[in-house]
Formats: C-alpha cells, sequence, structure tokens
C-alpha cells in the first residue's frame, strides 16, 4: 500500500486565458480515451488528468455541449480550448490535461478504449491499455458505453 | 474521397485533396486548443469543402494564424495560415474530425522540445523542435503558433 501524499492544488488556463481552472491533485496521472467522440472533439484522443473529485472551479467564458445522455464536454467560448469531460449524474468532471504546466507532472498511466485507436498512430510506454469492452464495463457495467 | 465532420455534426466536409500522412504538433497552444494531442492532416488552399460552416468560430491566436472550432460542441476544427504569402488559407486539419483514418500514419512530430513528460508517441517519426520548425518556415521569431 502506498504512503498518502499530501494534497497540492494546481492552476491552468485555456489558450486564450479567459478560462482558469483550479484543482487539487495528490499523485495524479494522465488518462488517454480514444473513443470516437473524444477523437472527434479533440482532433485525437482525449487526455485527462485525475483530480480530487469536486476540487475543479471554472472560471470564465465556459460552455457545455450535452454529448450524450450521461455525459457534457465543457470549452471555452472564445477560444475553444477543450476544457472537460463531465459526467451529469454525479457531476464529476475529467479536466484536460493540456490546460496545465507540462500536465502537472502527471504520468500517462492509462488508456480508455485503446483497441477504437486508429492505425496511424500509438502511445509509447508499458501503461494499462483498456479495450472498449474493459472500459464499457467499468463505467457502466449495466450496459452504456 | 476522406470526409469528416465536428463531434455534433453540425461543422462538415470532405477534403479534395489528397491526404497520405499526419503529423502531430507537442506545442501548448495546440495541447490547450485541442483537449489531447495536436494531430493534424495538412491541407493545401482550398482543399476542403465545408457544410454548416457558419457553425464555426475563429480564434486568432497568432499574428499569422488562427483556430476554428464548432461553436456548438468546441470541437477542434483546424489551425489555419492567415498572413500573406503562398501558403495562406493553409489548413491544418484536425484528423480526429475525419471519418475514417485508417491508411494515415503519422510521419512527423514537431514542437517535440514542448511535449510534456507525461507521455512519448510510439514509433519512428521525423522529430523537430521549435527551433527548428521556425528555420524550416522562416517565421518571424515567435514563441508557439
Amino acid at each position: 500500500m502506498s504512503e498518502a501524499l499530501p494534497e497540492r492544488s494546481i492552476n491552468g488556463r485555456c489558450l486564450c486565458g479567459a478560462v482558469t481552472v483550479t484543482a487539487s491533485v495528490t499523485n495524479p496521472i494522465v488518462r488517454a480515451c480514444h473513443c470516437d467522440m473524444c477523437r472527434r472533439h479533440t482532433s485525437s484522443m482525449y487526455m485527462s488528468l485525475a483530480t480530487v473529485p469536486g476540487s475543479e472551479t471554472f472560471e470564465g467564458p465556459v460552455q457545455t455541449y450535452r454529448s450524450s445522455d450521461w455525459a457534457e464536454r465543457g470549452f471555452c467560448s472564445v477560444c475553444g480550448s477543450t476544457l472537460w469531460y463531465g459526467t451529469v449524474a454525479d457531476g464529476e468532471r475529467h479536466i484536460a490535461a493540456g490546460l496545465f504546466e507540462n500536465a502537472a507532472d502527471a504520468p500517462l498511466k492509462l488508456e480508455f478504449f485503446a483497441d477504437m485507436a486508429p492505425e496511424g498512430y500509438q502511445l509509447a510506454g508499458t501503461h494499462r491499455k483498456m479495450t472498449s469492452e474493459e472500459t464499457v464495463k467499468l463505467f457502466a457495467p449495466d450496459g452504456g458505453s | 474521397m476522406r470526409q469528416g465532420s465536428c463531434l455534433c455534426g453540425a461543422v462538415q466536409y470532405r477534403v479534395t485533396a489528397p491526404i497520405e500522412h499526419i503529423g502531430l504538433c507537442h506545442c501548448s497552444m495546440c495541447r490547450k486548443h485541442s483537449g489531447g494531442l495536436g494531430l493534424t492532416a495538412e491541407i493545401a488552399p482550398g482543399g476542403i469543402d465545408w457544410t454548416g460552416d457558419d457553425n464555426i468560430q475563429t480564434y486568432r491566436s497568432s499574428d499569422w494564424a488562427e483556430r476554428g472550432f464548432c461553436k456548438r460542441c468546441g470541437s477542434s476544427l483546424f489551425w489555419r495560415m492567415t498572413a500573406p504569402g503562398p501558403a495562406q488559407g493553409m489548413i491544418s486539419l484536425s484528423a480526429g474530425t475525419l471519418d475514417d483514418l485508417n491508411g494515415l500514419p503519422l510521419t512527423t512530430e514537431i514542437y517535440i522540445d514542448h511535449k510534456p513528460d507525461s507521455y512519448a508517441v510510439a514509433g519512428d517519426t521525423i522529430k523537430m523542435t521549435q527551433a527548428e520548425v521556425e528555420a524550416a518556415y522562416a517565421y518571424e521569431a515567435g514563441d508557439e503558433t
């Protein structure tokens, strides 16, 4: 069992600077999602940072798009920067790692929907790569995706 | 002929020019805008037929370029050269908006010196630093594009 690390606060911003974000992290990791929706939204894969749930505060002109019955995507209405992927039922927000300097020094540890990644590129490393089946089972054991 | 759309489908397009490979930009502007890796296909001026382009909003991110996104869903759509010259109107199209990326290998990574420590892309690509990119394109000295 690993030792508990102290919480620290991190600050980020969108491309134009109109939106700022503050969040708390302990030992953050980066997750990449290759699902079709994340790919279309981000140009590649969505890279999010694991923050302390509920600690995320955004200020500025944010706009949301309800991308499914259970999720929304936040972006800056001025420059279009991707801000978060959120699940509406529990209010959790998975913040874009790129908003923070050096991705908040967090390592990539996990890929979701790895089998949906196009054949032209892949991320290096020995981190865990979850298939679509494994990802769906993790987040929606009763069937959704 | 390849075609694509943003996440919500409000913006659609057909690429009339051939695409043979894709490239990746690690600069912080591309990371912030996309929410992932700035993965693009270079399209010559006039090489895209848009539908629903009244839903495209642009943000002037530097003296020589602008970035387009869907104002409904926030999908990153392109980086476009605005400065006068032969490259004016050239588009780096967000590759993830293509309906099908198969057959498009990743060949180049630019601004490699701006890549976070967090992750790396697998495989043998041509890697260029900011200085090498600027020398190659003879841009005015600037931080990022």
